[in-house]
Order: C-alpha cells, then structure tokens, then sequence
C-alpha cells in the first residue's frame, strides 16, 4: 500500500515534538485513551486513519501506538498496558508533557474502500486502530455503504470506547454493531463467544463488502479464516500489524517482515499482502 | 597421547556417535567439524548417522561444546555432547546451577591433551570428569604451578596503572556479548543485560557502560569461573577477560582455601553460601 | 597525481590542517606488568604526526562506519517534569578525511548512504556526517584469506564511489601511490597536495581475492523461496547468538534507541543494536516473532542476501570477511553463500553430509 505521510524532510524526524496530555480516559481496567495537544493548544499533526504515532515519556521510553481518533485541535490515543513502559503511561495525569513524533506509516486505503459496505471487525485493544477508520466513514457517512461493526471484548468490564460500541454507534445509519464477550457476566446480556465464531454465526456476505481487522495475532489469523470460509477474497481483508518499533522511519532494522518495515510499509496490510511475506509476525 | 592416535580418537568419536543416535534418545551429537580452513574446526551438531562423519578430532578443535547443551532447557530428547575436560567441567557447571538435568546428556568423554589455543597451557583436567563413555586412556594431570602468575604480576601495578589499562581495554569492547554467551557460568535463563527495561544495563558500547557490563558479569562468574577461557577466545576485541575472573578466583583461594570449579563434587558457588567460619576480616 | 610512500605522512598532514583525517594505524595497549605483553589493535584514528600509517596488510577489525554511524549517538537532551524541554543535539560541523578505506567498506557506505539517505526519510544525523566527509580509498594489495569482495561484484581494486581512489603505483615495489579524484570534493582534496605530486604513474590494479566462492548470480531471489528451508535448522545449530558478525560488520546499521538520565535530565541516544540479540524483536508482553538463534541468524543472513536487494537493489554482503575472521563458533557466510547455492530450494530435508541432499 502507497505510503503518504506529511513531508518531514526539514525536520528531524526522531526528534520529537513537546506536547502535553490534556485529558485521561479509563477504558476499561488496562486501557486508557489520552488526548494530546501540543503546549499551544494545537493539534500536534494530522493523521489518516491508520497511521501511528511515537509516543515518549521523557527519561522513560518511547513506544509506537495507533492513533485512535482526532479533532480540530488534538489527536488521540488508547494504550494498554501490557509491560512496564505503558505501565508507566497509566500513571500520567493530565497536564502531564510527552514527546510526540508521526504520524507514522500507511493508512487504511480509504480510496479503497469508498464505495463499499465496509465490515469492521476488533478485538481487545484492537479496536484502537480500527476505530479511527471507523470514525472516518461516519464523518464521510455518504462516501461508503452499509457499515457493520464486530467487536470481541474479554469480559463486559474490557469493552474499550463503551459509549460508541454500546450507544453512538448503534444509533449510526444504516448501521450494525454486533458486541461479544469471551466469557460471561451478570451485567452482560449480549452475546457470548469468540470473534472467528461470531462471524461465521451472523454470516456476512461478501458481496460489495470490504473488511477491516484487527486484534491480538490468534484473532486476527482466526478471524481471517472465518471470513475466507465465508467467501471473502484476500484482497479485501485489511488488518493493521503490530512489531516492536523503535524508529517509526524505516532504518533502526527490527520490524521487518522480510524486505517491508511495518512502520513504514505498513502497519495496514491486506492478507493477500501479507501472503507474499514470510511468516514471521 | 596416551594410546590412541588423532585419527583413532577421531574414529572412536564418530562410532560413539553413531551408537548415541542409534539408541534413538539422542537428537543429536556436538561436537566439531572442518571449515574451509585447515587450522579452523566449528562446532557441530550431528544428527544422522552419515553427518557423524563429518565429526573430526584435531589440534584445532578448540570451541567449547558444553553450552549448547542450554540451547534447549526442555529437550524431547538427550543430548550428545563430546566433552574434554574443561567441557566436563562445564557440564557439571550447568547442573550444579541447576539449568541442566543429567539425565538429558549423554556425555561422550575424550581425553585431550590439549589443542592451539593459549589457555590449554595451564590446563589441570585434561581427563573428563563426567561421562557416559569414555575415549581414551586417561592421563596423569599437571598442577598449574603459574595459575595465578598473570595476576601476580598485574596485582603489582599502582591502581592508576591498573585503571589506565582497564579503560583502554574497555574502551575498545563493542559490548557484543559474546564472552557471555560462550560462558558455561554466564548460564541464567535470562541475563540481567537483556532485561533492557530495568535500566541496570545501558545498550551503549561506550567506556563506562562497558565497564558495568564487564565487572557485573566478573562477579557474578567470579566463584563459578571453570576456567575454560571462552570468554577471552572469543573476544573479538582481544580484551583479557580472564584477568577479571582469575582475578577473582586468586582471591577467593587466598581467602578460602584451595578452590576450583566444575568438578563433579562441586559445592555451593563460594560466595553465594555462607559459613560461620568464613574470614571475615573485611567486616 | 604520484605520491610517493615516503610523502604520505607529509600529505595527511597538509589534510589535517582543514579537516580531521581519519587512516588505519595500530593503538597499543601497554601491559606494565611483569612479562605483560602490549596489544595492537589495527584501527582509523585520527591523524597525528608522525604517526605510522598502516594501509598494507589486514583491514581494520572494526569497519570505518562509525564515523558516519558512531556506535552512540546522542539525538536530544531533554528535561522531564514541568516544565519539559526537548532539544536536539545536531553532529558536530567538522570536516573528516576517511583515509585509506578499502573498497569493500566503500561499498558499504554507499548501501548505508541508501538506508539512511533514501525511501521517504532522512536521517539528519547521518546526513550531516555524510557531508562533511572526504573517503580516500584504497585498492586492497594483500587481501586475507577470508577475503571475499571480488564474489560479491566488488573489485578489490577500486571503488567507484570515492572520492579520491589510490594504488600501489605500477612498477614502484610499493614505494609510490597513483591518486585520482572522482569527484569534485576529491579534486579539491588533491589540490591541496599537489606540491607532493611526483608526476604521472600507472595505477596497479591486479589484486584478486583469495576466497573466490561460487554464488548463484540470483542467490536473492532464491533465497526469496527458501524461508521455510531446512537449512536454516542446519546452519544456525552452531550459532552462540552474540552481536560480533553484525558489530564488526561494515554495513549492519540496525540502532536501538535508549534513555540516559541525570535525575530530572537526560540524553535520548541511538546505538548500534544487533539483530541477534534476544530483545531486538521482543515485543512488551514478551512475544517474540524470531524467539531463537535460528529465526534471527536467518534473518540476517536473509537482509544481508535477499531483503536488500529486493528493497534497494543490491546485496548487503561486500565481502570484507570480518565475521567469518572473527565468528566465535567459527560461522561462516561464505560457506552459507556456496551451500545456498547449492542446496535444491525445494527440499524436505537438509544435510551437510556428502551425497545425502533428499
């Protein structure tokens, strides 16, 4: 997929820019979303749907993580946590200042996907990206069809943006939102299951329809084989992968999938892409 | 050497290792093979019986074998290792450390009397010390009246001195991690430099960062140190690593008494046990 | 231009007084202790007077590339807490004369000048010593054993892509060097010593590699259809997982990128990393996509072969031979080279031994 960035040749682009958190949201018990401005009140950069950004707690570390939505001035991110730099993330509170550098690699192929009833299919913090394409189609309603939207949660409790899964998003046009939890709960009464099942018991149709994925690797690798059973192409499965990053810029080496960086070429790739690639993600 | 030639050692290797992969316990044989020059051998793991033919036995057969025995803690299978005496006492090493269970090795033992590489000079164990089978007839061990001598010496330097040297050798470690890597000793699941979060090591391969590196791990194998000289073989920067754990090693005899590691009756590292009658001059 | 053997410290100090020459020589490491021995190691240093230039015999066991790559390099200084602060730290405007590199290492700085310098981005501080250095080149005149370049398309005798390229005059027993300039920054270069010129001289160019290796021509892109091969089990078995083959590698340039804190301040800084290292892929939950020795030794031998020249069109292997010369199990990546070309791409199973390939 075509890379299309905004153009940092007269800046460094590992040097990131000062920028400060001005609002914290607990998702659920190990996600949170941070908005983020720069000090000016601004919106650090513009990102297309998809794109990453490089997020640094200065003197801690720095890590690459999706973005999740924007506005006119900020730009937003949800961040498990998962070891112990996000853990250090969790502590932060608003107002606290970070470095941000990006937006980094391709984006979801927006062009692509115009036109056609779009499937968005999320598990766990892996509704993270597919959420910021999920906001384009409903601010671009009239660019694409009939939107679905599968999201798996571990219990109740983890169902991350729960006001757009449970309430905004249902009320979207034309629109359906399929929830589902691994395990079940008392304050839960809607599906219970697994994602890979859960498609193949609602059964789209893979006529005019396109497929945005993404989740933890065994939902994504499940998940595919479900919607091929169901007759989706390769070509129209299009997930987002995650490898440890470090420079956001295709050079320091180690997120290579054969000769594709996935900070660069990448993260979103179709699976007939990621079929050319050696199996090693 | 004592009986046997070169070339009936290398042949008593090969049937030996042909009959640990035949009993079909063992996965595979380590041990070594040529390369495309003459004075150089590598290490080699043998799986079949046609690959135990390539297993050779000269003076350049130099590579310690008993660390690959790490390469998988949870093996399916043995695994053969071709041992001399200071990979014997590698072995013992490992399971004295507990990372190694006996009875997934398969121990070919071969009596050696030493190859092309500095460190066979002062070898006091050119017998296996543990082994399922033996090749060859064991020989009289040497003491090595000059173990310690380099340290000696080096002990005689004002701490300047010391220093100065000191820091050009670590000025010119690329923290390449191969002295670790070929220690039998340096054998924890996971080195405290990989747990790159921690912020106890630093990745940059500068003076100081290197010097943490260096005296951290001098420590931690100064009292498990079976003096087989990897570390310094394979330094690729020609750094005298083995100054550091002789260093060590010269201390803890002086302090403690008689001292030497990977034997098969190995105690308790030195200094990870205690004892009441331990000197106690520097409380 | 001719200069004679005689004039080449005259020479580099005419250069060093407008820029900082880099050239092979020898640092000792005196051992002041009784029977202690003093260590050579051959090294670029800086020039200094009268020091001794050692062009001849063995490359340098660390590559150049850290003058263009250091092994640190710091990227911004910052201040944590309130009131923050990011600043970057630009690279030093000096003029460097990198004197004396051999050809092999001078193909890898124009794989390197690609990675930092091309496909979307580039990297400011690469580029910033980039510009300020001046490469001399030297035709290798006793290549080593491990010495493969001329295999790998490189000709041990010249290097198209310095700036001034040197050799053993014809005739001169080694005594005079025959200097041409292939760029304009090369011109300037021997503008400045051209009082030492002893007139015109043949260049001798007839060194040859004693390695000659039989590679496919299109080892890439086999290799392209041999990630799954059994090879890979066989090959990396010996593998002890340390960083030396990419470390003394002229063209690895894989960087981590690292905190360093004084209290409520600290310098972000890169730093060569190595692909066989544990941690280089380990993601934060501790997944690892190359969890051992066998997934990460292939894909270097894999970038170094194959993904280079898939993404920028020419293999990263020069041939230099300095892991094969320093490999502490003894590795090989000529052997690989010869093996891979051999080896049936389709093959269930794989074996060194003779006669035996299924």
């Amino acid at each position: 997929m075509a890379v299309d960035h905004e153009c940092s040749c007269n800046k460094n682009p590992l040097v990131p820019s000062l920028c400060k958190v001005i609002a914290v949201k607990q998702e659920t018990p190990d996600i949170q979303t941070y908005t983020i401005q720069t000090l000016d009140g601004k919106k650090p950069f513009s990102p297309l749907p998809g794109q990453l950004a490089m997020i640094s707690l200065l003197g801690v570390g720095e890590a690459m993580f999706s973005i999740t939505a924007q506005g006119e001035d900020y730009i937003q991110s949800a961040i498990k946590r998962t070891g112990m730099l996000t853990e250090e993330f969790h502590q932060m509170q608003p107002g606290q200042e970070i470095g941000v550098r990006g937006p980094y690699g391709n984006h979801f192929p927006i062009d692509d996907l115009k036109g056609h009833d779009i499937l968005f299919i999320g598990g766990g913090v892996g509704i993270a990206p597919v959420r910021s394409m999920i906001r384009y189609a409903f601010e671009h309603r009239e660019d694409f069809g009939h939107i679905d939207i599968l999201y798996g949660a571990r219990s109740s409790n983890d169902i991350c943006f729960k006001e757009d899964c449970l309430e905004d998003w249902p009320k979207q046009p034309d629109t359906n939102v399929y929830i589902t939890t691994d395990v079940p709960s008392d304050d839960w009464d809607g599906h219970v299951g697994f994602v890979p099942s859960y498609i193949e018991e609602v059964g789209f149709k893979p006529e005019g329809k396109k497929v945005v994925l993404c989740g933890p690797p065994i939902m994504i690798k499940l998940g595919s084989a479900s919607l091929l059973k169901l007759g989706f192409a390769k070509e129209d499965i299009i997930t987002t992968l995650e490898l440890r990053m470090k420079c956001g810029i295709g050079k320091c080496g180690r997120c290579n999938i054969g000769s594709k960086f996935v900070c660069l070429d990448g993260p979103v790739f179709t699976l007939s892409e990621l079929d050319e690639l050696p199996d090693e993600k | 050497m004592a009986g046997l030639t070169e070339a009936q050692v290398q042949d008593r290797i090969r049937e030996e290792a042909k009959k640990a992969l035949a009993t079909g316990e063992v996965s595979a044989v380590v041990g070594w093979t040529s390369t495309r020059f003459e004075d150089k051998t590598k290490p080699y793991f043998a799986e079949t019986e046609a690959e135990c033919d390539l297993l050779v036995w000269n003076k350049y057969c130099i590579n310690g074998t008993g660390k690959f025995a790490l390469d998988d803690r949870y093996p399916e299978k043995k695994i053969a290792i071709i041992a001399r005496g200071c990979d014997s006492r590698a072995l013992n090493r490992m399971l004295r450390d507990k990372q190694l269970k006996r009875e997934n090795l398969y121990i070919i033992g071969v009596v050696c009397d030493g190859k092309e590489n500095a460190v066979c000079e002062g070898c006091q164990h050119k017998n296996p010390l543990t082994y399922d089978v033996l090749i060859g007839e064991p020989v009289e061990e040497q003491i090595d009246a000059d173990r310690f001598k380099e340290i000696e010496a080096f002990e005689k330097l004002s701490p300047d001195e010391r220093y100065e040297y000191w820091a050009k050798q670590y000025d010119k470690c690329i923290h390449c991690y191969a002295c670790r890597n070929a220690c039998p000793a340096c054998n924890c699941v996971e080195c405290y430099a990989d747990q790159y979060r921690t912020g106890w090591q630093g990745k940059a391969a500068d003076r100081e960062q290197n010097q943490v590196y260096g005296l951290t791990r001098a420590y931690h194998v100064g009292d498990r140190c079976i003096e087989c000289g990897e570390c310094e073989r394979v330094c690729p920067m020609n750094l005298p690593i083995m100054r550091q754990t002789k260093k060590m090693l010269k201390d803890i005899n002086d302090l403690f008494g008689d001292y030497e590691c990977g034997l098969p009756d190995d105690a308790m590292p030195i200094l990870g046990s205690y004892k009441l009658e331990d000197p106690d001059e520097f409380m | 231009m001719k200069l004679a053997k005689k004039d080449l410290n005259k020479a580099l100090e005419i250069l060093s007084a407008g820029a900082i020459v880099f050239a092979p020589t020898f640092e000792m490491i005196e051992d002041k202790s009784e029977g202690g021995q003093t260590m050579a190691e051959k090294k670029f240093m800086p020039y200094k007077e009268g020091m001794f230039i050692a062009l001849d015999g063995p490359n340098t066991v660390k590559p150049p590339k850290d003058i263009l790559f250091p092994n640190v390099e710091k990227m911004y200084r910052y201040k944590t807490g309130v009131n923050a602060e990011i600043q970057e730290i630009i690279p030093e405007d000096t003029k460097k004369i990198l004197f004396g590199i051999r050809p092999c290492d001078m193909r890898s700085i124009d794989s390197m000048d690609k990675v930092f310098l091309t496909k979307e981005y580039v990297d400011s501080y690469y580029a910033k010593r980039r510009e300020n250095v001046v490469t001399v080149a030297f035709g290798c005149t006793e290549p080593e054993r491990t010495c493969f370049c001329d295999s790998m398309g490189i000709d041990p005798n010249n290097a198209p892509s310095a700036d001034v390229m040197m050799n053993v005059a014809k005739g001169s027993n080694g005594d005079a060097f025959i200097l041409e300039a292939y760029t304009d920054k090369g011109k300037e270069l021997l503008e400045q010593i051209k009082s030492l010129d002893g007139g015109a001289g043949e260049a001798q160019r007839d060194t040859k590699c004693q390695l000659q290796i039989n590679k496919d021509p299109e080892l890439d892109k086999k290799l392209a259809g041999m990630f799954e091969h059994p090879i890979w089990d066989k090959i990396t078995k010996g593998c002890i997982g340390c960083g030396t083959c990419t470390f003394v590698c002229p063209t690895c340039y894989c960087f981590d990128i690292d905190n360093e804190n004084y209290g409520a301040e600290g310098c972000k800084y890169r730093c060569w990393d190595s692909c066989m290292f544990s941690d280089y892929t380990r993601m934060a939950g501790g997944a690892n996509p190359r969890p051992t020795k066998k997934e990460r030794l292939r894909n270097r031998y894999m970038h170094k072969l194959s993904y280079f020249n898939e993404r920028y069109g020419e293999t990263l292997c020069v041939g230099c031979g300095r892991c094969v010369a320093n490999c502490p199990s003894h590795l090989d990546i000529s052997e690989f080279i010869e093996k891979a070309t051999a080896a049936d791409p389709n093959a269930e199973t794989y074996t060194d031994a003779p006669g035996k390939e299924a």
